[in-house]
């Protein structure tokens, strides 16, 4: 485990997928690491957390300030994803929920971490969208809509806070091997990856190192929007 | 442990004499970069420079075709290979559209985007033959937004952002990966060329920019260094066709 003056970052989604390659890469490049998900999570400290409450999400970042002496960046990378339903046979409970973890836990994570940064007047939050969201899809829209949602929210905080040392990101993946692509999902067809320049998808590792270089070397970012997606939008 | 010479990257920077380039070989250096260092001519500190980083001196003009053969085939016989190319080298005049000579205004297309254009045809019949290349071109706000009183500069690099595309899009399945970087303001000699145009101050200009910036600084060569050390690094190994914008938020448009 790091020293105790190592520095703190807190990745909701932690569990899984992309936020559990972050925060592994994060913990292998010196950093404590605290994990915020509805499951345990391999991190330095597990949170079991709904992100979309926002004053839960409030409670878990003063955990995490309080359990480390400090929060230095923040990864919001909760989701998950539906595909093949056609926009008339979204419900509006499907709608409601995707909004709900995407963009509201997007705003639940900004909000609870943010105040901690602003009072060091440093810090990172880089928000996990999709290339979806940039170039559009069919039979997820209601997750492309979320997504796209957060696009808004991070460039606009990241200008609104633009005067601080505090910086706001976006890493926009590339469909990438994780859970939350099905075993039978479009997106893993070899037709499909046949249309990609790389021709694969994209490693959630590769996402981490994206992220991480975002929160290490990312001074000079704001609003930014970060694709390590492969090709899949250029 | 010691590092085969054989096995060390190569990359090629070019426009390395000063500023960006500078600061770009510098840090791919001490990334583990054997490094070339391009600039047009030099006049004593590109050849400090490769002695510094123990790397190679290729003066020349990339705007010349027979100078880009012949550079490209003096690094690919003193360094062996070439596993990335950051193309940085830009000439850069401001005048009004219907002001500027045809000379002028050609120049900076000839170096910027034609010149960069063949040493990319250079380089990557060797990265084909490896299986396995990077190359960043070497942007600028300016060709995402535009700028008055700098069309050709401009038009060089909006040119280069869609050639970093197409040659995404083409080299990409042969594991030769393209992206490009779009800065806005870099704190750097050519903002002189800036404050002349506006008829201020190097110091005038750079505080009339840094109003501009929502962070409210200019950038510095280091951050931008940064992103061409990720893009050519094992980091970046998904992206590809993309253009970073390390721009301090000055636009925060898709590029």
């Amino acid at each position: 485990m790091s020293g105790a003056d190592a520095p703190v970052v807190a990745v909701t989604g932690a569990a899984s997928g992309i936020g559990a390659a972050t925060a592994a890469l994060f913990r292998d490049r010196g950093w404590r690491t605290a994990g915020i998900d509805l499951r345990g999570s391999d991190t330095d400290l597990s949170l079991v957390q709904d992100v979309t409450d926002a004053a839960g999400m409030r409670a878990a970042a003063a955990e995490v300030a309080g359990s480390f002496g400090r929060i230095d960046a923040a990864v919001a990378a909760a989701g998950y994803y539906e595909e093949g339903i056609d926009v008339c046979d979204i419900t509006q409970a499907q709608w409601d929920r995707m909004l709900a973890v995407i963009l509201g836990g997007a705003v639940n994570t900004c909000s609870a971490v943010l105040p901690h940064l602003l009072a060091r007047d440093s810090g990172s939050i880089v928000v996990i969208s999709s290339e979806l969201a940039l170039g559009g899809s069919a039979t997820d829209l209601h997750y492309v809509a979320a997504k796209g949602a957060v696009l808004g929210l991070v460039k606009s905080l990241a200008v609104e806070v633009a005067a601080t040392g505090v910086r706001l990101n976006v890493v926009a993946p590339g469909p990438t091997d994780t859970p939350l692509l099905a075993e039978d999902s479009l997106w893993r067809k070899a037709d499909y990856l046949r249309t990609l320049p790389l021709g694969r998808l994209v490693r959630p590792d590769e996402i981490a190192e994206a992220v991480h270089y975002l929160t290490t070397e990312g001074s000079a970012y704001c609003g930014e929007v970060l694709s390590p997606n492969a090709g899949a939008v250029i | 442990m010691a590092v085969d010479q054989s096995e060390r990257r190569v990359a090629l920077v070019t426009g390395a004499a000063q500023g960006l380039g500078h600061a770009t070989a510098l840090r791919l250096a001490a990334d583990g970069f054997a490094v070339a260092v391009n600039d047009v001519r030099d006049d004593g500190r590109l050849t400090r420079l490769a002695e510094s980083i123990g790397g190679l001196s290729l003066p020349g003009d990339i705007a010349d075709p027979m100078a880009v053969t012949s550079m490209v085939a003096t690094l690919v016989a003193e360094l062996g290979r070439v596993d990335a190319l950051v193309a940085n080298a830009a000439a850069m005049q401001m005048g009004p559209f219907l002001e500027q000579s045809a000379v002028d205004w050609w120049r900076q297309i000839d170096v910027n985007l034609s010149g960069h254009f063949r040493l990319v045809q250079a380089v990557v019949p060797h990265m084909r033959a490896a299986g396995s290349g990077r190359i960043v071109l070497i942007a600028s706000e300016w060709g995402v937004s535009g700028h008055a009183n700098a069309t050709a500069y401009a038009a060089s690099k909006a040119g280069l952002i869609a050639l970093a595309k197409g040659l995404a899009r083409e080299l990409g399945p042969q594991g030769i990966l393209t992206n490009a970087v779009a800065p806005a303001y870099i704190d750097t000699e050519q903002l002189q060329v800036d404050a002349d145009d506006a008829g201020v101050s190097l110091e005038q200009i750079k505080a009339i920019y840094a109003d501009l910036i929502p962070t409210g600084r200019i950038a510095t060569v280091e951050d931008v260094a940064g992103a061409v050390s990720f893009l050519v690094g094992s980091g970046g190994s998904a992206v590809v066709g993309q253009t970073l914008q390390p721009n301090g938020g000055v636009v925060r448009t898709r590029a």
